[in-house]
């Protein structure tokens, strides 16, 4: 009872005030507080869904979660014990250990650069530019592959450039 | 009897011991007046009803002898005294409902459990959470922070119901794992902290949500820790987090999210 009295009286306010005002209560209201482009939409611009909805998670694959994580870890670990087995023997000598060194060095550092572009230049916010640094990032380690490859086995060798440089 | 070795301390003689403001009757000389001491407090303001003025530090300068401890009691007094249109959000003012976490002097904390500085030189600035809209002054919009905490599913599930009809139980020890996680307050002080979380929140989960995750995957009565930790194998929603352990050192109630995101890496690896 109360509540309908309630209803009728505050629709027949409405009317008083004009059909005008009644419209644009219904009409979304930033258009009538917008004074500038710097609209608030409330949520913000990157929500999907309603504010009540929870965020969604992308398709699962464990290649993108925990088996690039443990594989980043081991790499990453494994370099302290191939190093010092570089320096303490000979590259000429042992060629398989100065070959696996370089790639591992670089497998590293592919997933250090790889893991910074999906941090601040993921393709989602910055779209050509972000597919451009990742396919960047892949020519680049390609090529630096290819050269290692070469060094390796045409030159010296990376073992021998540091050792020659640290005692340079 | 348990009260007794409390009354062998020594009462404190000020008047706040007591629950008046009027001075002990038995205090034969008068209580001298508190010297003035005054400290300037800059306060982010930014108001959307003029969206276009550029947000602003404006300055409070409040007498902290007329002052409670926190700097709680320092918004409270300058929305009560000096300026009104101060908007910030607070609730029970003793550190347990995590309204209002705010930037104070670069550290984001509880206002309620953050002492003001005493010293009077230095002002202290606030502002609100980093990086998250602002809807008024001090107060950040939450939404996709309580999105993201709605999307791990933070409620018991498991479909077997105890045969008693009464409870699941637990033993004492995987009670014990839930320590340290169940008294987090979501005030998102260690989210707004994480630089990930700058950069990637809408896809990375944060601290505070990805501590309640382990807190129901931890849980010996959950039976969804499969789905649960399903839902993590990606590339953002978990291991954006690169330990940089901001959040554990700001959160406000001593708990220690990094160690919870650490210990679901370690599940997920052993999966």
């Amino acid at each position: 009872m109360a509540s309908s009295l309630l209803a009728s009286s505050s629709k027949r306010a409405l009317a008083r005030r004009g059909p005008s005002f009644a419209k644009s209560l219904l009409v979304a209201r930033p258009a009538t507080t917008q004074s500038s482009d710097a609209l608030y939409v409330p949520g913000g611009p990157i929500y999907k869904g309603t504010v009540n909805d929870p965020t969604t998670f992308p398709t699962p694959s464990r290649v993108h979660g925990s088996h690039h994580w443990s594989f980043e870890r081991l790499l990453s670990a494994s370099l302290i014990p191939l190093t010092g087995a570089a320096y303490a023997t000979s590259p000429s000598v042992h060629p398989v250990l100065d070959g696996i060194l370089g790639v591992s060095l670089i497998v590293h550092s592919h997933i250090g650069f790889d893991s910074m572009i999906v941090d601040y230049l993921h393709p989602r916010k910055y779209g050509a530019f972000g597919h451009m640094a990742t396919w960047t990032l892949r020519a680049a380690t390609v090529g630096v592959l290819v050269g290692v490859y070469n060094f390796n086995t045409n030159d010296i060798g990376l073992t021998e450039l540091i050792s020659k440089v640290w005692h340079a | 009897m348990s009260f007794l070795p409390r009354l062998s301390r020594p009462v404190c003689s000020s008047a706040a011991r007591h629950f008046s403001s009027s001075a002990p009757r038995a205090l034969a000389t008068p209580v001298a007046e508190k010297p003035v001491l005054n400290k300037e407090f800059k306060i982010y303001r930014w108001n959307p009803d003029e969206p276009a003025k550029k947000p602003t530090l404006q300055s409070y300068t409040i007498d902290l002898n007329q002052t409670g401890p926190m700097i709680l009691d320092a918004l409270i007094k300058i929305k009560n005294e000096m300026d009104p249109t101060l908007t910030f959000r607070r609730s029970c003012r003793e550190g347990i409902c995590g309204s209002c976490a705010m930037n104070i002097d670069g550290q984001n904390t509880l206002a309620c459990l953050c002492r003001i500085d005493r010293n009077g030189g230095k002002d202290t600035k606030i502002y609100p959470l980093p990086h998250m809209y602002v809807v008024k002054d001090l107060v950040p919009d939450l939404t996709l922070f309580y999105k993201q905490y709605k999307s791990i599913k933070p409620y018991l599930q498991n479909p077997n119901p105890p045969e008693d009809g009464k409870e699941f139980l637990q033993s004492p020890e995987d009670r014990k794992k839930l320590d340290g996680m169940y008294e987090c307050i979501l005030c998102a002080c260690c989210s707004t902290s994480c630089p990930s979380y700058w950069w990637n929140q809408d896809e990375y989960l944060g601290p505070a949500t990805l501590m309640q995750a382990y807190r129901w995957i931890a849980d010996s009565r959950d039976t969804h820790t499969a789905e649960r930790k399903e839902v993590l194998q990606n590339e953002m929603s978990l291991y954006r987090c690169h330990t940089i352990f901001n959040c554990s050192r700001t959160c406000p109630k001593g708990l220690n999210p990094a160690l919870a995101i650490a210990k679901i890496k370690m599940e997920l690896a052993a999966d």
